[in-house]
């Protein structure tokens, strides 16, 4: 809120020490509510609706207008979070965030492909790589 | 239906906002950090940075390498530090741009230890650590950049950041934060980002990399400090200075005063940085809290660690820097 640029820390645990993946993906949607609500809330005629009040009028409701079809996604989604009652929570398995987490970073780990490097630039890096642990740390040529 | 014209004649909310200091308030830590600076000075391990300060006029003390900043040269560090930093990543769509009012998010370098994500076993991290975590952060859409989280210690101690590097490109797309602090794997990770940018020139313009370090406080630039910070304004690539001060114990044990050693390590590095190469990107961190006296532990996530985070955010904003403080 104090607008700094870059906020660090996402996925770790004791003070820096210990990395957890699945606090990464935990912090990642605390993330995107904060952001949420360091957004704040927008005052224009587009939001404050006063036609849409007037047409609902008293003890109507707002399901059913075109304006919450169209903003249904300018809510928070988030999906670790469970927002459900008790009850369907239990009928749901009973899964806690942090399983829930967990489960999301292994798919994300085994299924995520990010862009690959050009295949050239890869091998000259790895030899870079080989050639510093020999001349910086002295090892043994590979 | 009424007409309804714009709005006219009043600011209006861009979200929410909190602001920690007056003016008053900044320019009494701002007056306090020039006096240490000229007065006290700091202490300066290697002489290529001494010879930097001397050079750029400062009063430097060769037996006790300590460099003495004048206020003049400290505010003509800050005036040519860019405002605007953008942080680059292999997939452009991927760039970052820092610049006041613009909040992101990002991992944090140098963990040792790893909860392993299938096994949940607390173990050392390794270097398949650094390209698993690397996946995760490229496909994470609140994860900007991705500052790499784990050393890899399956790896020789003195390569580990030139291995980090390599398992970072080849799993993340997005800009990446490396601490190499010694000259040799400095040069090689300078490099090998120069290889994927396609050359010095290419990597000066879209600096994959951007260099991360810490002074050690109170008030001490390291060898490993100055040197990242020279070879980052050299090869015009974002240094980023976190100063990891601990109020009671690295740092006065007052908030104010911790602020004020705090800010005369990062300042005192951006002077070296601009006097290395005047307009070179800047990055102004903090790792600051305070020291929990009853438990000789830093206090992460404490009330003291959020403050100094809203302080440091607002110094940096006052100076027109980009800032990176701690979320966790």
């Amino acid at each position: 809120m104090a607008g700094a640029n870059l906020i660090y820390g996402a996925g770790m645990l004791e003070s820096g020490v210990t990395f957890d993946c699945s606090q990464l993906v935990i912090d990642d949607e605390i993330a995107s509510m904060i952001k949420y609500a360091v957004g704040g809330i927008p005052v224009n005629d587009g939001t404050l609706m006063v036609e849409d009040i007037a047409t609902v009028g008293a003890r109507g409701d707002f399901l059913s207008m075109d304006s919450t079809l169209r903003l249904t996604r300018s809510q928070t989604q988030p999906r670790l979070i469970d927002r459900r009652v008790r009850a369907e929570w239990e009928m749901d398995g009973k899964s806690d965030m942090y399983a829930r987490a967990r489960a999301k970073a292994l798919e994300i780990i085994e299924s995520h492909r990010p862009e690959p490097l050009d295949a050239a630039i890869a091998e000259r890096l790895r030899i870079m790589v080989a050639d510093a642990d020999q001349t910086i740390a002295g090892a043994a040529p590979a | 239906m009424a007409k309804r014209n714009l709005f006219a004649g009043g600011s209006r909310s861009r979200g929410l906002g909190l602001t920690l200091f007056s003016s008053e308030d900044m320019e009494s830590i701002h007056l306090s950090t020039l006096e240490v600076l000229e007065r006290t000075g700091v202490f300066v391990e290697a002489d290529e940075a001494l010879d930097i300060f001397a050079d750029g006029g400062c009063s430097v003390d060769r037996e006790q390498h300590v460099a003495r900043i004048p206020p003049h040269i400290v505010e003509e560090a800050i005036a040519a530090a860019p405002p605007r930093v953008t942080l680059c990543g292999r997939d452009p769509r991927n760039d970052v741009v820092l610049e006041p009012g613009r909040v992101s998010f990002c991992t944090f370098s140098e963990g040792i230890m790893m909860i392993d994500v299938r096994t949940g076993e607390y173990r050392p991290t390794t270097k398949q650590d650094v390209a698993d975590i690397g996946r995760l952060t490229d496909y994470l859409s609140q994860m900007d950049t991705y500052q790499i989280s784990v050393v890899s210690r399956d790896v020789p101690t003195e390569t580990y950041e030139i291995h980090n590097l390599q398992a970072a490109l080849l799993n993340t797309t997005k800009p990446l934060g490396t601490g190499p602090l010694e000259p040799e794997d400095t040069r090689v990770v300078i490099d090998m980002a120069a290889l994927v940018a396609g050359g010095m020139d290419e990597l000066r313009e879209r600096p994959l990399i951007y260099l991360c370090g810490c002074p050690v406080s109170p008030l001490k630039l390291t060898a490993g400090c100055t040197n990242f910070v020279i070879a980052a304004a050299r090869a015009g690539l974002p240094a980023l200075v976190i100063s990891m001060a601990m109020a009671g114990g690295s740092a006065p044990v007052a908030l104010a005063g911790t602020l004020v050693t705090h800010n005369t390590e990062v300042l005192a590095t951006l002077v070296l940085s601009q006097l290395t190469e005047r307009g070179s990107p800047f990055i102004y961190g903090s790792s600051t809290t305070a020291l929990d006296l009853r438990f000789a532990a830093a206090s992460v996530g404490s009330p003291e660690c959020a403050m100094i985070n809203a302080a440091v955010a607002y110094l940096a904003k006052q100076y027109r820097l980009p800032s990176f403080v701690a979320g966790a």
